[in-house]
């Protein structure tokens, strides 16, 4: 970090959050943080593995092996690992996305022993059973039907993805196909399992009432025994460009219609990836941005209007998402959308709205991370995919950094009918 | 398996390590309810400091002791009218419309939030401390000189229609409003709190105007300051903005209680293509500040309040009935349920139901393990300090002593009384408090494909007025 570096953020007052970094011998690296005034230990685990990592023929396997490292280990039998967590006063969870798999736990710190003894033992050999796993596959069922299948617009994720990414590893939703699903066997997943779950592709962030030099001793003994496993090369893919608009009307079980814009951005942590997030509080953060103030409340077009910067590693994605006031139409909507595109696209955004963003960012950097769950989760984040913990202090002068004139130029770059995906989803006819 | 092959390969530096056995773990700290500061305006306002000067924010609270409770007693069909007038509290003051509250509070990286529950009413806002002058300022403006214009409830009811037709897409919505209407039978809980088709359409400014004045007082007002502001700072606040603030209009609350019903019922809610049946099971529970809640609560964590609960473990780790399955007590200040919850594939729905009840009869019929209490005490004390790690978690907690009229030490002796508990007051509560005989069951999905089925858990109604 340069000293000009430190002195502009020293005009953002936000306070600093502390932390050490350490790679083990067999390649596994480690975040972490003394953080915080209660005695709790937030420990995350995060494996550069993620759905696009499977093969297009067994979909859903990392998202399958994220609920199957709960189900035992060659120490811990199956129901186990909750059962002494819990009774130690633990709580734990995992998500899988299109990148990674993060495995967190937060326990009080006198247990935290406890929970490396746990986490580690899943990572250190495979223990899953043909019984857990037919029950796992049968609760993902469940989540499926739940989340998706009997969701309104729960269909969004699989038809987006497939439209937008096609036949490469973004192409498939994280939970995949549900035949896949079933012909998944055990053998499958312990070649995935030893494959993706190697020191060389983890990060560990340790956050909260901590004494470094014991967390690495401790890391050190539970982790350090951990294969290498081998080198392989990571499945980074190149992203075909949209060129001509798609669009596409689904029928689903809702009242309302819905209308849904995805635009392909670059990926995550590059400056255009950051002026499209700029961009996109000008559109859609808090009631005065474009979108709320002129498609929801001056004109009444719409119950529900947002926009959000999807960050991922090979490619980002911007969407819209509106839901229809009943009568409406979603023609006006898309309409509307565009002209406040166009809009920002000329040029025409204010010093008082480029404030305003800034001002808004400030409050969000500052507020932020106040759990010792999502700080750890950060660290994690930070570490793998752009190799900069300190990150977790200065991204905000990747945002602070940005002028009024990048946002226009990114928008203009990226924010074109011919590079978009328009789903609208219409009630069905019955 | 080559588990074998890779422990023996197993070394550190200080030796082999032995991974069969659980390590030993360390002393627990202590951890104490943080002091806050308390005190009452001039004109009766209960103001609370939580200070934090960790990071550079204000957060002000105010909370106003009702809420959708007094929407029955407003006048005829008239629910949905404290959530009204939360929301557009925001939306105009006699100085500035909404258009302009919006542009200021986003100008100072702020946010300005209201809403309301049962028994209460909120206004809240936060910022860097150094734009708290002004976003103070604008907060006394909505709660004290709001307009309620015509067009804003016209725009918000309009709106309102629009998220009722979108939530009824949603099995859990169903099952859970369908429940509430028949547990608290025609008593004020048993009617939403967002309000219903016909009483939206029912709702004038006059009738904000009559809910701002019976509920916006400062007796009825609890203001909790958290961040980094000083108890000094924030009395000078709150005397600067409300001292001269009169308003005598709270009345005590009219009291109007649900009956338990005296047999089993099951209540099926069509929902249109669904693939699976939303599920909230349960009866009548108690009120917040009834002295068993800790008991209680402890025997529903067993039951159904954490994963490895009885019920979650049944349906989702053993069955794979489900993604997952939780039971709550939903206590509010006069009234309130116990639930179970769970969304499952229609052919499994009865095989679903005669698992819940077995739990239920099963934690009434006998004493629960040793292990398996220690295992709740243990899960209860160390995820605590979680619950206080924010300024806002320890706020939230303050508030609630206040707003349920809780004692002041409640949270400091909160887990010796947690250790306390026996296997005997565990089954005592859950005999007193379950009643697998009276259950209501709501359930959203496929009305007739379950409809026989139900039969022989109770009387069987489809309900046809959603709304």
């Amino acid at each position: 970090m340069s000293t000009n570096q430190l002195a502009e953020k020293i005009k953002y007052d936000i306070p600093s959050i502390e932390f050490k970094e350490h790679t083990l011998d067999n390649g596994l690296r480690i975040v972490m943080s003394k953080f915080g005034n209660i005695p709790i230990v937030a420990l995350n685990t995060t494996f550069h593995t993620g759905s696009k990592d499977e093969d297009n023929d067994k979909t859903g396997m990392a998202h399958l092996l994220e609920h199957l490292m709960f189900e035992g280990s060659p120490n811990v039998p199956r129901g186990q690992f909750d059962e002494i967590l819990t009774k130690n006063g633990g709580d734990s969870n995992a998500y899988t996305t299109r990148d990674s798999t993060s495995y967190f736990i937060s326990v009080p710190s006198n247990h935290i022993e406890t929970a490396m003894w746990l986490d580690s033992d899943r990572i250190y050999g495979f223990g899953i059973t043909e019984e857990s796993l037919e029950i796992q596959k049968d609760v993902i069922l469940e989540e499926k039907l739940l989340y998706v299948d009997n969701s309104p617009y729960g269909s969004l994720e699989e038809v987006s993805s497939k439209k937008l990414f096609g036949e490469s590893p973004y192409g498939w939703s994280v939970i995949g196909d549900m035949d896949d699903l079933r012909r998944i066997r055990i053998q499958d997943l312990k070649e995935f399992f030893e494959k993706q779950y190697t020191p060389g592709n983890t990060v560990i962030s340790v956050v909260g009432d901590i004494d470094y030099d014991k967390t690495l001793k401790l890391l050190d003994k539970y982790y350090g025994s951990i294969k290498s496993g081998k080198d392989f090369l990571k499945n980074k893919f190149a992203n075909d460009e949209i060129d001509s608009e798609i669009t596409e009307d689904i029928y689903d079980n809702v009242h309302l219609e819905g209308k849904f814009i995805f635009y392909k951005l670059p990926e995550t942590g590059t400056k255009d990836y950051y002026a499209m997030n700029l961009l996109n509080a000008v559109l859609s953060d808090g009631d005065s941005s474009r979108f709320f103030n002129e498609i929801e409340y001056k004109s009444g077009l719409v119950n529900e209007i947002d926009s959000s910067v999807f960050g991922m590693e090979c490619s980002s994605i911007f969407n819209i998402t509106a839901i229809a006031m009943k009568g409406k139409s979603l023609e006006e909507i898309e309409e509307k959308i565009d002209m406040i595109i166009d809009d920002v696209k000329s040029g025409n955004i204010s010093d008082r709205e480029f404030s305003k963003v800034r001002n808004r960012l400030e409050t969000y950097f500052s507020s932020k991370r106040q759990s010792v769950i999502s700080i750890a989760d950060k660290f994690s984040y930070l570490k793998l995919f752009y190799n900069d913990c300190s990150r977790i202090n200065f991204e905000i002068l990747d945002y602070m950094s940005l002028s009024k004139s990048d946002l226009t130029e990114t928008a203009n770059k990226y924010l074109n009918k011919n590079q978009r995906l328009v789903l609208n989803y219409l009630p069905n006819k019955s | 398996m080559a588990i074998s092959e890779i422990k023996k390969n197993a070394g550190t530096k200080s030796g082999i390590l032995d991974r069969s056995k659980p390590p030993k773990s360390g002393k627990p700290k202590d951890v104490n309810f943080p002091k806050f500061f308390e005190t009452k305006s001039s004109n009766g306002i209960t103001a609370l400091v939580i200070q934090d000067k960790r990071l550079p924010l204000v957060t002000s609270r105010f909370v106003f002791k009702s809420g959708a409770y007094l929407d029955h007693f407003m006048g005829e069909s008239k629910c949905g009218l404290g959530s009204l007038t939360s929301e557009i509290l925001t939306k105009g003051t006699e100085s500035r419309n909404a258009s302009m509250i919006a542009e200021e509070i986003d100008f100072l990286g702020a946010g300005l939030t209201s809403g309301c529950s049962y028994d209460a009413t909120f206004v809240s806002s936060y910022s860097l401390k150094k734009y708290f002058d002004e976003v103070f300022d604008i907060m006394t403006d909505v709660i004290l000189n709001p307009a309620f214009h015509e067009e804003e409830l016209e725009r918000s009811s309009d709106q309102r229609m629009n998220s009722l037709l979108s939530m009824i897409d949603d099995g859990d919505y169903l099952a859970d409003k369908i429940f509430n209407r028949h547990v608290y039978w025609d008593s004020p809980y048993s009617y939403p709190i967002e309000g219903e088709r016909a009483s939206l359409k029912n709702i004038t400014t006059g009738d904000l105007r009559n809910f701002y004045k019976k509920v916006f007082s400062p007796e009825n007002l609890i203001v909790a300051f958290v961040g980094d502001i000083s108890p000094d700072e924030a009395l000078q606040k709150l005397e600067n903005n409300f001292s001269e603030w009169n308003n005598n209009y709270t009345k005590a609350d009219e009291i109007i209680l649900p009956e338990f019903n005296k047999t089993p019922r099951v209540f099926l809610t069509d929902k249109k293509g669904a693939v699976q049946s939303s599920l909230k099971i349960g009866h009548l529970g108690i009120k917040r500040n009834n002295p068993d809640f800790i008991t209680l609560s402890v025997m529903n964590t067993m039951l159904g309040g954490y994963f490895t609960s009885r019920i979650n473990k049944n349906l989702r780790e053993v069955n794979g009935y489900t993604y997952g399955a939780r039971s709550v007590f939903s206590c509010y200040r006069y009234s309130g349920d116990f639930s179970v919850t769970t969304e499952v594939k229609t052919d499994i729905t009865s095989e679903t139901n005669k698992e819940i009840l077995k739990e239920l009869n099963e934690i009434k019929n006998k004493f629960v393990g040793k292990e398996e209490l220690q295992n709740v005490k243990n899960y209860i004390s160390g995820n605590f300090p979680m619950q206080l790690e924010t300024p806002n978690d320890i706020a939230s907690k303050a508030i609630s002593l206040k707003l349920h009229g809780l004692e002041d030490d409640y949270y400091n002796t909160y887990i010796r009384k947690v250790n306390e508990i026996t296997k005997e007051d565990i089954k005592e509560v859950a005999e007193k408090y379950l009643h697998t005989d009276r259950l209501i069951y709501s359930i959203s999905g496929k009305s007739d494909d379950l409809k026989d089925k139900m039969q022989q858990f109770g009387e069987v109604e489809i309900t046809e007025d959603i709304f």
